[in-house]
């Protein structure tokens, strides 16, 4: 008897092939930035990096960015990460900085051993503003003796696992510091005007340092990074979408629908209802091997195969 | 909720793909062993005569008495019974429902390994064959003598089974297909093919005997009895007995059509394991082109599988045909048509093998519903619960994927090493010289490595 997914590849042969690999890099790109944004989510609850604890805040270690201009070799310094009370508050204090030289650095989404340190910026709104309130930026500024600290607080609570890493630049000279002082410590809130960076707007040559906070993947034991598969029409986008995993590993991925409809995981038999036009996560341990269909209950569509290799 | 048609599939889920390590170990093994072969021949035949020795009296009458016969029977009507009203009346979720997991594994899939195990094991519970004799022994009762029946034409031999073997194998896989999708047969279309099948075999049983059509026509009895010739025990002339292992499968093929039955039952195996890998490319080729010159969906994909299928009887023939013809050429070697017969048995094996490659885990999984919730919910309706399991499910955890793994490889090495001995036995029995018997066998060694190789390779590209 052969597993009536078999089926799968040869439905729709009458779609151009152009069409599918439009889809296809379509849903990729979808899917690797809602990866990167929603990256892992299961981390912190797992413990996986090292400076988390059970109320969500997060520290990691600066170190030096691979290709920072010369003169940091003895950067130390640390970033806390503070979830509280439905906002969120960031602490940088650092060490083995230039003379009073002005800095500035922003909360990434991902983790310092991307080729990017950091990968993009991190967002509330994954479509909205690359200003603040919609990302977390901060301004430094070192003393005569190389020490600088910041604080910065947003009313916002960056969700659990999306909080990847702090990166420290040099300060561009076209931005405009903002402050505005809130107890004894100086909240400084960084603003662009007019002409802003892209992301292509920090070079390397600018980066300085980057400190972990939940962005680690792969070198992380148990890391799980949630996949999304997004359907529309009913149908998946890109076609059927395969997510591999070792045995122990997380399951970690995302449906997004536009059809309400219930996603049901064979093998493991889990069953999870998705509303029109919303979203729903699965997350469980890969503990049975073998290869296993996700798919739209109701309309017998299958979305996704998970492989689950020993 | 659901009123949309079901989409489980009657597996939920999947062998993960022999990775390449495990097959490139599992080809030396078998090129290594079939060199050793060569060298390490026999002179004598071994499995000619399987000295065939009865166990005690007490064994044969308790096991082979009327009373457990006539339960068995019964079992085996019953469990018919329960598979056609499922299937006409139950669910049409393929995995809630009893009739297609019966059918489709505990019998197809239980039986060629337990007939290896205990013997011929589906004779007693075979429910056509109980029907047939109570039909039989009630003639006699009423009429006084024996019913009248036509002679079987000999010829036919067991080509009847040969073709109902494939045509299983096509309803099972490629008659289930709906839109351009393989869905897998459904349960009402499985209760009316047994219910169908069911009267086709009782109306044979009426022409040519029940015993006589068990023997050749009944595919189910013959496919089943075929895998028990590997085993040891067998019943003779009543009694029970221990013979020695594979000797008995010597002489199976003699009967006409025998040879269409092994090769079909290969055939029928690579072509389910090859639909989601070796072919797959293939089969999506052709497909568009049938639906390219107007085919509709569901017609196209049947005809493309049909033919595939056919492909896959026509390669597995060849390939054999071909080891037979190189035989031929051996000084001293006898007919093209002793040949051809003479060592269809030492596919035997690799047939099993096969099977045990591409379905040890689905049995292992599927037969943990079948004693569970199947029995006690055999509608799938939630209608009942008649041993309190009807809410137990499938623990996947029981074998991991690496046991799996060397199940599917170690099968195909055994099966081809049982199947080098069995050939190069019988080559003995037709070359006076023994060298001349051991050169044949480099024909029968090509094709024995190439159905074990092939069969590697299809583990390895399955769902790849």
């Amino acid at each position: 008897m052969r597993a009536h997914g078999a089926g799968k590849v040869r439905r729709r042969a009458h779609a151009s092939i152009e069409e599918e690999m439009t889809l296809n890099k379509h849903a990729k790109r979808v899917a690797t930035l809602l990866a990167a944004l929603a990256a892992t989510g299961a981390l912190a609850a797992c413990g996986g990096s090292g400076g988390s604890d059970d109320d969500g805040t997060v520290s990691g270690q600066f170190e030096p960015v691979e290709g920072a201009p010369g003169g940091y070799a003895n950067l130390t310094g640390e970033a806390t990460l503070e979830r509280a009370d439905g906002g969120t508050e960031i602490s940088i204090s650092l060490d083995g900085l230039k003379f009073d030289t002005a800095y500035e650095g922003h909360l990434h989404s991902g983790g310092c051993d991307q080729a990017d340190p950091g990968g993009p910026h991190f967002k509330f709104d994954p479509s909205g503003s690359e200003e603040p309130p919609n990302e977390i930026h901060f301004d430094l500024v070192s003393n005569g003796e190389g020490e600088g600290t910041a604080k910065v607080s947003s009313k916002r609570e960056v969700p659990q696992g999306e909080a990847g890493s702090i990166v420290l630049h040099l300060a561009a000279e076209d931005d405009e510091v903002s402050s505005s002082a809130t107890g004894d410590e100086v909240e400084t809130v960084f603003v662009h005007e007019g002409e802003h960076h892209d992301d292509e707007g920090h070079g390397a040559e600018d980066e300085i340092a980057c400190a972990e906070l939940e962005g680690g993947s792969g070198a992380t034991a148990g890391a799980a990074t949630e996949k999304t598969v997004v359907v529309e029409n009913g149908e998946p986008v890109g076609g059927v979408q395969e997510l591999e995993y070792s045995a122990g590993e997380e399951i970690a991925f995302r449906v997004e629908s536009d059809v309400a409809d219930e996603i049901h995981v064979h093998g493991y038999d889990l069953m999870k209802d998705v509303p029109a036009g919303g979203s729903i996560s699965f997350s469980f341990p890969a503990e049975i091997e073998g290869i296993f269909e996700v798919e739209l209950e109701g309309r017998a569509e299958q979305i996704a195969e998970i492989r689950v290799n020993p | 909720m659901t009123v949309l048609p079901f989409a489980h599939a009657l597996v939920a889920r999947e062998d993960l793909p022999v990775p390449a390590w495990l097959f490139a170990w599992g080809a030396s093994i078998v090129l290594i062993v079939s060199f050793f072969a060569l060298s390490a021949g026999w002179r004598r035949p071994r499995f000619e005569e399987d000295r065939w020795r009865p166990l005690g009296a007490g064994v044969s009458r308790a096991l082979l008495g009327w009373p457990l016969q006539a339960l068995c029977g019964l079992v085996g009507v019953l469990l018919l019974g329960v598979a056609v009203y499922a299937g006409l009346r139950g669910t049409e979720a393929p995995d809630r429902n009893f009739a297609l997991t019966f059918i489709f594994v505990t019998v197809w899939l239980g039986f060629p390994l337990l007939s290896v195990l205990l013997g011929d094991v589906f004779r007693p519970f075979n429910p056509w064959r109980a029907l047939g004799r109570t039909a039989g022994a009630l003639f006699r009762t009423v009429a006084g003598q024996p019913a009248a029946r036509l002679a079987y034409p000999q010829r036919l031999g067991r080509w009847p089974a040969a073709i109902g073997l494939m045509a299983f194998v096509w309803l099972e896989i490629v008659y289930g297909s709906s839109g351009g999708v393989v869905v897998g047969v459904d349960p009402h279309a499985a209760g009316v093919a047994a219910l169908v099948y069911s009267v086709y075999t009782l109306a044979m049983m009426a022409l040519f005997g029940v015993e006589e059509w068990c023997e050749r026509g009944e595919f189910l009895s013959v496919y089943f009895g075929m895998f028990s010739q590997l085993g040891s025990f067998a019943v003779k002339g009543g009694r029970l007995g221990v013979r020695r292992p594979l000797a008995a499968a010597s002489h199976w093929a003699t009967v006409p059509g025998s040879t269409a039955v092994v090769i079909a039952s290969i055939a029928t195996t690579s072509f389910d394991g090859a639909g989601e890998g070796a072919f797959k490319g293939g089969i999506e080729w052709l497909f568009e082109r049938f639906i390219d010159a107007g085919l509709g969906l569901t017609f196209a994909l049947r005809l493309t599988d049909t033919i595939f299928m056919a492909l896959c009887f026509a390669g597995v023939g060849l390939v054999y045909l071909l080891g037979v013809r190189g035989m031929r050429t051996i000084h001293g070697a006898p007919s093209l048509a002793t040949l051809r017969s003479g060592f269809a048995h030492a596919l035997i094996p690799i047939a099993f093998a096969y099977l045990v490659a591409h379905y040890f885990s689905q049995v292992v999984f599927l037969e943990q519903a079948q004693f569970t919730y199947l029995l006690s919910d055999p509608l799938g309706t939630a209608s009942t619960d008649l041993f309190g399991t009807a809410s137990s499910g499938i623990d996947f955890k029981v074998i991991s994927a690496t046991t799996i793994w060397y199940v599917q490889v170690g099968a195909l090495v055994v099966g081809h090493v049982v199947g080098l001995v069995l050939a190069h036995d019988r080559a003995l029995v037709y070359w006076r010289d023994y060298r001349d018997a051991t050169r044949s066998q480099y024909w029968m060694l090509a094709v024995m490595v190439a159905f074990t190789c092939f069969g590697l390779y299809l583990l390895s590209v399955a769902n790849a």
